[in-house]
């Protein structure tokens, strides 16, 4: 299990948020998402073999852009 | 950390961007449109009128509107719908009528969405603002930290960044100064200044030896402080990682309108449709059909719906962070509503938690030194903090080697000092041991009427005196418990004391009900019994009563001031006083009571707006601003809450 914490780019609004949450959920290994419109923050919570790239392709899909992972 | 601030910055720069742009053009149009009605004046023949409106409205919406109409079109395509979805499709559908116009189709509505547009674009622009307001003592949290340190290398001081210092740097810090990281004070004493991070509003005299934290503010000697936590394991770093954290969590009530906010944009798409061909049907206008469409689409306003309640919180928490209260967790602000019950863990949570030697006494000719001797000479291999009261009394005197020692676990110790057996312990551990207290009854009870825990010394089964060990109340703990008192909480102290002493304290503090006797393991039964009775919050500190604070409802971990308990503890609170509870409480019913506005005005503007909008009572301009107005409302309410008194 790891835990990340993305910077995204470009959420104005609450259901930018929520489809973010969608789309990262989608990404196999991806167990807990939580997107924050105010802080531009997403938690994830995935399992370690999870791709960091699927996950910021996710986003794009959503319409966004990842500028920064880190693990927790 | 730096970045954080450039997105919400670009972001606001970027809206004034789009503003001054969609505006430049709006005027003109707007002038041309209205010019002929208002003053029967015609700025352009009436011929050249909607090509004109055409051009100008053009770059409006495909270029300053560019972002919002890719992101709405790739939201109808990939079915992840977004506000910008309504508005992208609204304008685009009032533009393109410039040209159906041409074949006589429809009335002409270019103007009118470049109008809504710059509406728009006006509304996200003030709503950024505002939303970066909201955050803004967030903000200053992630910008506390100091840049520079000055550190000892051999003899010379030299500056270097803050993320080049390493644990055991020594740190020269002048008055005036920010303290870089948290450490320990090795030479000099001053006093700090820790309001920004703990909320303490009075200077704390640090001495050598003595803890600081990084980022607060030396007042008035030179400290040398050897760096003991650097990076994100500081005080500071987890604070803003507790914050940060906590807007990622979600507050119950917020699910509905989570809910209603995924499913939001297709309802209102396919009521757009309903409502047009109704209207078709009914009136066979081509033109008011499409101009109520319009107006339902851009009515519908989604964005604030999911933005009561996060954009409250986040207020909510910055007000509490500034103030050192940590909410970890969004549900707590709304379980604290329904908490009906506090119970304070007793030592270090009501009191200071460092108890002191008070009162010795001994039995028949037992010299005083001697019974603290034998006593600090178990005590010493002991971690519990009557321990070390014991032996920091005693320091300075020789003490004796001891054998075969053994912890009882919530009752006492024992060991052999030579060939005499020591126990040392509280009554249940005698009576336990056949050791009669017969003697000393009387002096126990009144150490005890003074709320004094007694240590009772026993030697080769009889005993030889007790020693009455006191920890002082917090010095605002009977103002805060008064308050909860007053607003109909039932307050509850609970203890590994005996009834006795416990009832004493409880008295000297004020609280009602005391549970006394209780084994540090059974306090979160003790607690889950209590919630059989309505919800309950415990106070208590991170690192002793993690279970019970996991137990509760709503679980209140108190800091040490230098340490904060992280794990445990929905609400952490920075500082160590108890006050900071009542705040705690006010500031969760002041959130909640925002977020419950929010949602209610949210939710209300809905009920209203859209089915007027369908009636066709509303012009797409007047929806437009409707919208817009709606969803600054929302992030203005919030920022309200500032004002509130905590």
């Amino acid at each position: 299990m790891k835990k990340l914490k993305l910077t995204i780019e470009g959420m104005h609004c609450a259901s930018c948020a929520s489809n973010v949450e969608k789309s990262l959920k989608k990404v196999k290994g991806v167990k807990e998402v939580t997107v924050s419109v105010m802080t531009h923050k997403g938690f994830v919570e995935a399992d370690d073999s999870t791709s960091e790239e699927e996950m910021k392709n996710a986003v794009s899909r959503a319409g966004f852009k990842v500028v920064e992972v880190r693990v927790e | 950390m730096a970045e954080e601030k450039s997105i919400e910055e670009r972001e606001i720069a970027s809206w004034k961007r789009k503003l001054i742009g969609s505006w430049v053009l709006t005027v003109p149009i707007m002038l041309i449109m209205y010019s002929g009605m208002v003053f029967g004046l015609s700025l352009v023949p009436m011929k050249w009128m909607p090509i004109v409106l055409l051009v100008l409205a053009f770059p409006v919406i495909f270029i300053f509107g560019w972002q919002t109409i890719k992101a709405g079109m790739r939201g109808l395509v990939t079915f992840y719908f977004n506000m910008d979805s309504l508005i992208a499709l609204g304008t685009v559908i009032a533009y393109i009528t410039g040209f159906l116009h041409f074949f006589g189709l429809t009335q002409d509505y270019s103007g009118v969405s470049s109008m809504i547009m710059s509406i728009f674009v006006t509304g996200k622009y003030i709503e950024s603002r505002a939303r970066g307001r909201a955050s803004s003592e967030i903000r200053k949290l992630l910008e506390l930290g100091a840049k520079k340190a000055r550190v000892l290398r051999g003899k010379e001081e030299i500056e270097i960044p803050i993320s080049d210092v390493k644990v055991g740097d020594v740190m020269i810090v002048k008055p005036g100064e920010k303290i870089p990281t948290d450490g320990v004070v090795v030479r000099e004493e001053s006093s700090v200044d820790e309001s920004m991070v703990t909320g303490e509003s009075l200077p704390v005299d640090k001495t050598k030896g003595g803890n600081v934290i990084g980022a607060t503010v030396n007042q008035d000697g030179v400290l040398y402080i050897k760096a003991t936590k650097v990076g994100k394991d500081t005080f500071l770093a987890n604070i803003i990682k507790l914050v940060e954290e906590a807007q990622g969590t979600k507050v119950p009530i917020q699910k509905v309108a989570d809910k209603i906010t995924s499913v939001f944009v297709p309802i209102i798409l396919m009521l757009a449709v309903l409502t047009f061909v109704n209207w078709m049907i009914f009136t066979q206008d081509v033109s008011r059909s499409i101009g109520v469409a319009i107006a339902v689409l851009v009515i519908a306003c989604p964005c604030s719906l999911g933005l009561a309640t996060p954009i409250a919180l986040m207020v909510g928490s910055g007000m509490g962070a500034k103030r050192g209260i940590l909410i970890r967790k969004g549900e707590a602000i709304q379980t604290m509503k329904e908490v009906k019950t506090i119970v304070f863990d007793k030592t270090g949570t009501i009191t200071k938690g460092k108890p002191e030697v008070v009162d010795v006494y001994t039995v028949g000719k037992i010299k005083k030194d001697y019974l603290l001797e034998t006593a600090a000479s178990l005590e010493k291999l002991s971690e519990h903090p009557i321990a070390r009261a014991i032996v920091s009394f005693v320091d300075g005197k020789k003490l004796k080697e001891v054998k075969k020692f053994k912890i009882l676990r919530g009752r006492g110790l024992q060991g052999e000092i030579g060939k005499k057996k020591i126990v040392i312990g509280n009554q249940t551990l005698m009576k336990e041991q056949k050791i009669l207290v017969k003697g000393i009854e009387a002096k126990i009870g009144e150490f005890e009427e003074d709320g004094k825990t007694t240590i009772i010394v026993s030697e080769n089964g009889k005993v030889i005196g007790a020693i009455a060990v006191a920890d002082a109340v917090k010095e605002d703990s009977l103002e805060a418990v008064k308050k909860l008192n007053d607003s109909g909480y039932k307050t509850v102290m609970i203890t590994g004391d005996n009834e006795r002493t416990a009832l004493a304290i409880a008295k000297q503090v004020g609280i009602k009900y005391t549970i006394a006797n209780v084994l540090p393991g059974d306090k979160a039964k003790k607690v889950e019994e209590l919630q059989k009775s309505g919800m309950v919050a415990f106070v208590g500190d991170g690192i002793n009563d993690a279970p019970a604070l996991k137990q509760a409802n709503v679980g209140i971990a108190m800091g040490t001031g230098t340490d904060i308990a992280i794990e445990a503890g929905d609400i952490v609170l920075a500082k160590g006083s108890l006050m900071g509870v009542v705040q705690a409480i006010n500031l969760s019913r002041a959130t909640f009571g925002k977020i419950k506005q929010n949602l209610f005005w949210v939710f209300a503007y809905n009920v209203v707006a859209i089915p007027l909008a369908v009636a066709g009572l509303l012009h797409p301009v007047i929806a437009e601003i409707a919208m817009a107005a709606s969803s600054i409302t929302v992030v203005g309410n919030a920022n309200l809450l500032r004002r509130r008194k905590i």
